[in-house]
């Protein structure tokens, strides 16, 4: 009986504590503008947009199992669509967010029939062609102003407006996951991941719960386009539908830990500091990137979050699901 | 979008298939690794790329002939082959295919930057020492460099052809691509032979990026270009034959042509992707489909 008390007890005090220490940490973030200036504002905004990202990325890759190389293409959208619709309308930026992510999340649905045929390594290639289309094909329609893009018509809100929005965009797509990870559906996505087969014959339509995730990881990703259209106040198809997205994302997910729930925070973290580090080199910073992905996938397939927390060894990693 | 006459579309015709030449020999290294290596080589384009690199660097050390350190480049880049497949990819092989997959991805992240980072982003393209000579047949106008890189490809393609299926080595290697567990238990040395086969794979990507380098101008981010014009071609033609790979390069070649000539220059790439999302989406299958 004591026992079960003390540890009911404690368990008891351990919760306001974390309670406590989230939202302590929560308004720490808040309050980083009057803190902090704007170069550390930017690199926040960076930081928290490459978050909602990899939150995306982990959740369709990490937990549903398709591994895509298409981010870029949903970047893409999510800013065209920001600045379109923003010029065209002049609606307030929240709307404006959430058209963004729309967007993307339609442009993943009208393509999912076709891209779930593919399984496995196939939807990776497919992905990867899809978003080498769709620049290409943004490049060359001069409809939506081509190879030298759009200017937003709108002006470019000040850092720490920026900073806070983007907070909220990571906070909700950060929160969205994670509700997502304690319902039930979080069940069907594993079961997907695992084995389609099975999960099919156990019941689990497999079609949908893969075009949820997919819609959803869209919609965040065409969020944080949008966010991107915002800052940069101009948009070009080169940059907006870039590779670089995809790389930036990819890595950041495998270093912390695919298919971990604090993988993307400590994957950000790491990214962006390394960043900091090789500031004026920034193709070194991405070779040494690349070279960072290379060792966490041959050294700890659960990425860094997995060692420390030491449960990689208990977990099935990259390895084992793949196999199955 | 304008209609042109009939003799832009015998143009089209002739210079398609040309191009689609190199398209296959650059394309036979993937279906070699994909098929017999069974990885998803996703660092096949920067293989391609750094093959038109070495050239260039060699034309502009050496002051010699294209098509004379052509071979050089292959050789190098088969050389970097090795230890990538030996002590890169291979230990992440039995981690599922996801490693090995992403492995290939960063290996092509870190090649691109270096590239950058050392070389800087500049366009560049090699002279092929035929200059602006032109092939005139009848009223068709082809550059020369298309006509002979597509010898060379040919040429390079019977040799791989032959080599897989009229020598020991390629016995082996068909046995290992077929079933790699009997292959080992009859005595072939199949993990010696993935470094063999992606030694020859890469060496000819680097060929092919050579004189690819000569006929269209490249930056370090033209991998993905390479990749998954790979890609579309090893479909296009189906896995597992030489002679698929070259059919499916001369397919995509008139396709892309016919893409630039109809809807101008811009759409080539663009054409040939749809053609491979839509043909990928017909035969989910896919690479592996093949004597199933």
């Amino acid at each position: 009986m004591s026992v079960a008390t003390t540890r009911r007890g404690a368990q008891r005090g351990r919760v306001p504590l974390a309670v406590i220490a989230l939202l302590a940490g929560l308004a720490l973030l808040a309050a980083l503008p009057y803190l902090l200036g704007t170069y550390w504002q930017q690199l926040g905004f960076r930081a928290l947009q490459l978050f909602t990202l990899a939150v995306a990325w982990n959740l369709l890759a990490g937990y549903a199992g398709q591994v895509s190389l298409g981010t870029g293409a949903f970047v893409g959208l999510g800013a065209y669509a920001f600045a379109l619709l923003g010029n065209a309308t002049g609606a307030p930026l929240p709307l404006l967010l959430l058209a963004a992510g729309a967007v993307a999340a339609l442009f993943a649905i009208i393509v999912s029939p076709g891209l779930f045929r593919l399984r496995g390594l196939y939807f990776t290639i497919g992905s990867l062609a899809l978003a080498e289309a769709l620049r290409i094909l943004m490049v060359n329609l001069s409809t939506f102003g081509g190879a030298s893009g759009i200017v937003l018509q709108a002006s470019t809100p000040p850092f720490y407006a920026l900073y806070w929005l983007a907070l909220v965009v990571a906070l909700v797509a950060g929160g969205i996951v994670v509700a997502l990870l304690h319902s039930p559906a979080s069940l069907a996505l594993r079961a997907v991941r695992d084995d389609e087969d099975v999960a099919r014959q156990m019941g689990v339509r497999s079609f949908r719960v893969k075009l949820g995730a997919f819609a959803l990881a869209a919609f965040l990703t065409g969020v944080a386009g949008g966010l991107q259209a915002l800052k940069l106040g101009a948009i070009e198809p080169y940059g907006a539908f870039g590779m670089a997205w995809t790389i930036d994302t990819v890595a950041v997910v495998i270093i912390g830990g695919i298919a971990t729930r604090g993988g993307p925070l400590l994957g950000t973290l790491l990214y962006v500091a390394l960043g900091e580090l090789l500031r004026d080199l920034p193709e070194l910073h991405n070779a040494i990137g690349g070279l960072f992905l290379l060792l966490v996938i041959r050294l700890a397939p659960q990425g860094v979050w997995g060692l420390v927390t030491g449960r990689w060894a208990q977990r099935p990693g990259l390895a084992e699901r793949a196999d199955g | 979008m304008h209609l042109p006459d009939g003799l832009t579309l015998l143009q089209a015709v002739v210079s398609g298939l040309l191009i689609g030449g190199l398209f296959a020999l650059a394309a036979l290294g993937l279906s070699l690794v994909v098929g017999v290596v069974r990885i998803v080589n996703l660092m096949h384009g920067e293989l391609v790329l750094l093959g038109a690199y070495v050239a260039y660097g060699l034309v502009q050390a050496t002051g010699l002939n294209a098509l004379l350190v052509a071979p050089l480049a292959a050789l190098a880049v088969a050389l970097l082959g090795w230890p990538i497949e030996r002590f890169v990819l291979q230990p992440v092989v039995r981690h599922g295919e996801e490693a090995p997959l992403l492995t290939t991805f960063a290996l092509s992240v870190i090649i691109q930057n270096l590239l950058v980072f050392l070389l800087g982003a500049d366009t560049r393209s090699i002279d092929s020492g035929y200059g602006a000579t032109r092939l005139q047949l009848g009223g068709v106008s082809v550059p020369m460099m298309y006509l002979v890189g597509f010898v060379v490809a040919l040429i390079v393609c019977a040799c791989v052809h032959l080599l897989i299926t009229r020598t020991a080595f390629g016995r082996r290697i068909r046995a290992s691509a077929e079933n790699p567990g009997d292959a080992a238990v009859v005595g072939v040395p199949v993990r010696r032979l993935y470094a063999l086969t992606f030694m020859l794979a890469a060496g000819v990507a680097g060929l092919g990026g050579a004189l690819l380098g000569m006929v269209f101008s490249f930056t370090p981010s033209s991998g993905v270009e390479y990749l998954l014009t790979g890609f579309t071609v090893v479909v296009l033609g189906g896995l597992g034959s030489v002679v698929g790979t070259l059919v499916g390069g001369l397919a995509l070649g008139l396709v892309e042509s016919f893409a630039a000539a109809f809807l101008g220059d811009g759409y080539r790439l663009f054409v040939g992707l749809v053609a491979f999302l839509v043909f990928l989406a017909l035969r989910p299958a896919g690479l592996f489909g093949r004597r199933a």
